[in-house]
């Protein structure tokens, strides 16, 4: 009887959470479909068509995010992993440690507001590279506070081992730490792009509009109550971080946010 | 640290990495900073004219300050009240049955929808004309749209809370569910049992406290983040109060350019509030602890 | 360390923008030079994006259209009136010289804020030769809330604000102030005010009834008089937003939520520009086809809305030969389709050569929405820029935060 009751309850959770992946994908290929219909009016692959054939630019919002992401998460997890050493092995440790929380911690859209008067001044507004810098700024810290675990008395030892044996820290680096972090490393990358991926608030400041990345869009189409749109943009949004799940869950999950 | 030789190197090598992490990791910060304190003293913006307090009295007489502090803080409050119970609750009541490979997989489906989808879909099933007023009226619970009880921009923040926790749960289940196996939370458990204590005292006074203890920075942090949030408030959120972010960017953002001034005072005190609460969150001896 | 650091904070400060290109005023040069120096070019568009047909006609219309005639790449950036002045000042306070953005889409109140801080080239309008269509006698035209627009901006639509209704269920819709207050306390939570330009235009509706007459608004903004109506219009709505939707707790954002909710009917009233805006949206099926427009007994705003060129516009070439392209025969006659974006033109028809004329007269008539011809009779001007800026600010002090 109480198995019984824990069956039901644990099967209403996985509905739950699969819920809102089938009414997305369902409303992305909607049209039409008033209130109080239960069913759209039409049903099929239209919208997705449209999205292929004509201006909507939902393709290359698609593809200005990938590269931004991945720009953003590839060069925060490898200067992070390398500053990140130099912060754990110093004295400071826990106060530098406490300020890479800053610019963290503040709320992006803030953050950006405050900053955008330097972007403007550096030429950096509106350019996708501006978004890069900016999302980097947030996603480096990240990367930093992620590595401050993987450095202590354990890798010190190594690197002191390779310097005894004769390496020097380059060897020690590609021969000896980054093999031990690779699966950290790898956590790292995806978590950066994710946080870059997601990222709506900054982007829409420092972007502002023109740098239109699928969040941007999911906005816009909010704003103009076209929710099949909406809907589609925010399949299209949430399909990396599916697949990564898919691949390896431990990818998507993140301790720190 | 051991040969002299490649020290110097080493230095040179880790003072570009500073030089680097200064001017990517703290300049920004501080000269945001300082730019949204200067303009909120009227010393910098086309449209002011030199050193001046007004907006400072202004903001604070206005009261849409305090009463977006409050909101935002009780937002927030709840959010993480309701979800840190649902994940302690779950994780002490199924962490056995959650290690089915569906259940541990459904687990972390949730983590792949972001803020801005997540009210998103709140508004599609909430709102008036959504979802579940369609159901509502199929099965004769109501006979218009209006009669669709206030669930997203509502004065409650319902919609806003209802997707904060549907965010926040699944972090904080995978959370406990971690600490719990890595503390051995389960043989301290059976320990106090054998010494003793019953089912109920094991649970508040031997697992709540270890999983508790073991994430309440953590947990702390999430707060800080629910406060600054920004995408979920501007949409299922009402016009007045807003939540922080919301009103800054408003503020800022606003027609009249001689009032811009205001939006960067509530950023300034902003800034103030979240970096204090992080020097305090930070600076005990509760080192965040995560393991790759 | 330190050391090095300041230098890398000065570099930070000091190296603004890297292309500072002197451009050649295209104004100097004729028209043929205009069209040679932007072919090839891009073009930065900043506009409001909330509506489906409007965004319909620039992607699938102005953007191909131009890039096969003129081989202008047209790129559209998101943002409406303060983002607008925001952008602008922006750059003014960092002094940079080339703009993220070339031309606007703006109104009165935008208008008059760019101009305050000098944020507009031209005079212009006079240099395109699609201009010769324009009537500039017309002061719906030359009249921009109250403010001559002295060639800085061009003309691109013209509409009026109406309310609309489903006639079904509303036979009789309330046209004047006290007619609503009967009406929303009949029918409870069915109207609102949305926070944006649209609910401000419904309130300078209201402002002008509480002054009497359809020109009680007209002229420079006077404080007084807008102390003593404002009042009186913050206590009509405070008195009565208990009937509205929500019990008048909180106001939608977007006017775009409206529409949505008049097409669930949550709400039984709503408005728009563009006499409404109802016709594609009947069409489409989201609204009954019962839905009709009206204009409010003592007048709803009829106005023009324009497009300008920042000051700092890096292609103004550019930004002419799409101005100009916007005010051709062609673009406003695909404008004009009741179909599409359902724009009244802002052309002369006498002034437009024959062929031209034949082919605005053949576009099919509405079959939902009024005629701008049939509403204007009961149209008032624009009041001047200062009221709106202010009914923004006090209806949020005096009716949201209540």
């Amino acid at each position: 009887m109480k198995a019984n009751w824990k069956f039901f309850f644990l099967a209403a959770l996985v509905i739950l959470v699969v819920f809102p992946f089938a009414y997305l994908l369902l409303l992305s290929m909607a049209s039409e479909w008033r209130f109080p219909e239960l069913w759209p009016a039409y049903f099929g692959m239209r919208n997705w068509e449209q999205v292929v054939s004509s201006e909507t630019g939902l393709i290359s919002s698609f593809l200005v995010s990938t590269g931004i992401s991945f720009s953003v998460a590839t060069m925060s997890t490898f200067i992070g992993f390398f500053i990140s050493r130099g912060i754990a092995y110093h004295p400071y440790k826990r106060t530098i440690t406490l300020l890479t929380y800053f610019p963290y911690i503040l709320a992006p859209v803030v953050f950006a507001a405050c900053l955008s008067y330097f972007f403007l001044k550096l030429g950096l507004f509106g350019k996708p590279v501006g978004v890069f810098v900016a999302q980097f700024m947030v996603a480096f810290p990240y990367a930093l506070i992620f590595f401050s675990s993987f450095w202590g008395e354990k890798t010190k030892s190594y690197e002191e081992l390779v310097a005894t044996l004769g390496g020097n820290q380059l060897q020690a680096f590609r021969k000896v730490l980054l093999p031990i972090a690779k699966n950290m490393l790898i956590i790292c990358f995806f978590q950066t792009f994710l946080i870059s991926w997601f990222e709506y608030g900054l982007t829409s400041i420092i972007g502002v509009g023109k740098v239109q990345t699928l969040t941007i869009k999911v906005f816009l189409f909010i704003k103009e109550s076209n929710f099949y749109y909406g809907a589609l943009s925010c399949c299209l949004l949430i399909l990396p971080p599916v697949l990564l799940l898919y691949i390896n869950k431990r990818y998507v999950f993140n301790k720190l946010i | 640290m051991t040969i002299s030789e490649p020290l110097s190197l080493k230095n040179k090598a880790s003072n570009i990495g500073f030089i680097f992490f200064g001017l990517i990791g703290i300049l920004p910060f501080v000269a945001a900073f300082v730019y949204a304190l200067l303009y909120s003293f009227g010393l910098v913006g086309a449209a002011n004219s030199g050193f001046t307090t007004e907006f400072w009295i202004s903001t604070w007489q206005s009261g849409a300050f305090i009463k977006s502090l409050v909101y935002s803080t009780v937002v927030a409050g709840t959010s993480i009240f309701i979800s840190v119970s649902i994940a302690l609750w779950l994780t002490l009541k199924f962490r056995n049955e959650l290690e089915h490979p569906i259940l541990a997989f459904a687990m972390y489906l949730p983590l792949a929808i972001p803020g801005i989808v997540a009210a998103f879909f709140t508004f599609q099933l909430l709102a008036k004309a959504g979802f579940f007023s369609r159901i509502a009226y199929a099965f004769g619970w109501i006979t218009e749209a209006r009669q669709f009880p206030d669930l997203v921009n509502d004065p409650y923040a319902i919609g806003i809370i209802a997707t904060f926790i549907s965010i926040v749960t699944p972090f904080l289940l995978l959370l406990f569910l971690n600490v719990y196996k890595n503390e051995r939370v389960d043989e301290l458990a059976q320990l106090s049992q054998s010494l003793g204590a019953n089912k109920q005292q094991t649970v508040w006074s031997v697992s709540l406290p270890v999983l508790l203890n073991k994430t309440w920075t953590l947990i702390g942090l999430y707060f800080i983040f629910l406060l600054g949030a920004y995408e979920v408030p501007l949409i299922l959120g009402q016009e007045s109060p807003q939540m922080l972010s919301v009103l800054i960017i408003r503020e800022i953002k606003q027609y009249d350019l001689s009032r811009l001034s205001e939006g960067y005072v509530v950023a300034v005190i902003y800034t103030v509030i979240v970096t204090t609460a992080a020097v305090l969150l930070f600076s005990r001896k509760n080192d965040v602890k995560h393991e790759g | 360390m330190d050391f090095k650091l300041i230098i890398l904070c000065l570099l930070f400060w000091s190296c603004g923008d890297q292309n500072k290109t002197v451009e050649k005023d295209p104004l100097l040069d004729s028209w043929e030079e205009v069209t040679k120096a932007s072919e090839g070019t891009t073009v930065h568009f900043m506009m409001w994006q909330g509506s489906p047909v409007v965004n319909e006609y620039i992607n699938n219309y102005v953007i191909p259209t131009l890039k096969k005639e003129h081989n202008i790449d047209l790129q559209i950036v998101s943002g409406q009136g303060p983002e607008i002045v925001q952008m602008v000042m922006g750059e003014k306070e960092a002094g940079v010289k080339n703009s993220q953005i070339d031309i606007v889409w703006i109104n009165g109140e935008t208008f008059f804020q760019l101009k305050k801080i000098e944020g507009l080239w031209g005079p212009f309008v006079q240099k395109l030769p699609n201009a010769t269509y324009i009537n500039f006698d017309d002061p719906h035209i030359s009249i921009d809330f109250q403010q001559s627009i002295e060639g800085m901006e061009s003309p691109w639509g013209m509409s009026q604000f109406a309310l609309i209704y489903d006639s079904l269920e509303v036979p009789n819709p309330p046209r004047n102030l006290e007619a609503l207050e009967q009406y929303i306390k009949a029918k409870p939570g069915t109207f609102t005010i949305s926070n944006d330009f649209s609910g401000m235009s419904l309130l300078k509706s209201f402002l002008a009834e509480l002054s009497g007459s359809p020109n009680g608004l007209d002229g420079p903004f006077d404080a007084e008089k807008y102390e003593v109506l404002s009042k009186k219009l913050w206590e009509y709505i405070n008195r009565n937003k208990k009937y509205f939707w929500k019990e008048g707790v909180t106001f939608p954002k977007e006017h775009s939520k409206m529409d949505q909710m008049f097409a669930s009917g949550e709400l039984s009233i709503s408005f728009g520009f563009s006499e409404g805006a109802i016709e594609e949206k009947v069409n489409r099926g989201l609204y009954p086809k019962s839905t009709r427009a009206y204009a409010w007994e003592n007048g709803t705003v009829l106005n023009s809305n324009y497009i300008g060129i920042v000051h700092n516009a890096p292609n103004k070439a550019g930004a002419l030969q799409v101005i100009n392209f916007l005010i051709s025969p062609e673009a406003q006659l695909t404008k004009a389709d009741p179909n599409g974006m359902d724009a009244n033109p802002v052309l002369d028809l006498q002034k437009l050569p024959e062929a031209w004329r034949k082919k605005f007269e053949e576009l099919p008539k509405r079959k939902y929405g009024a005629e701008l011809s049939e509403l204007s009779k009961n149209a008032i001007q624009e009041p001047a820029p200062e009221y709106m800026i202010k009914l923004y600010d006090d209806f949020r002090t005096f009716v949201i935060e209540k």
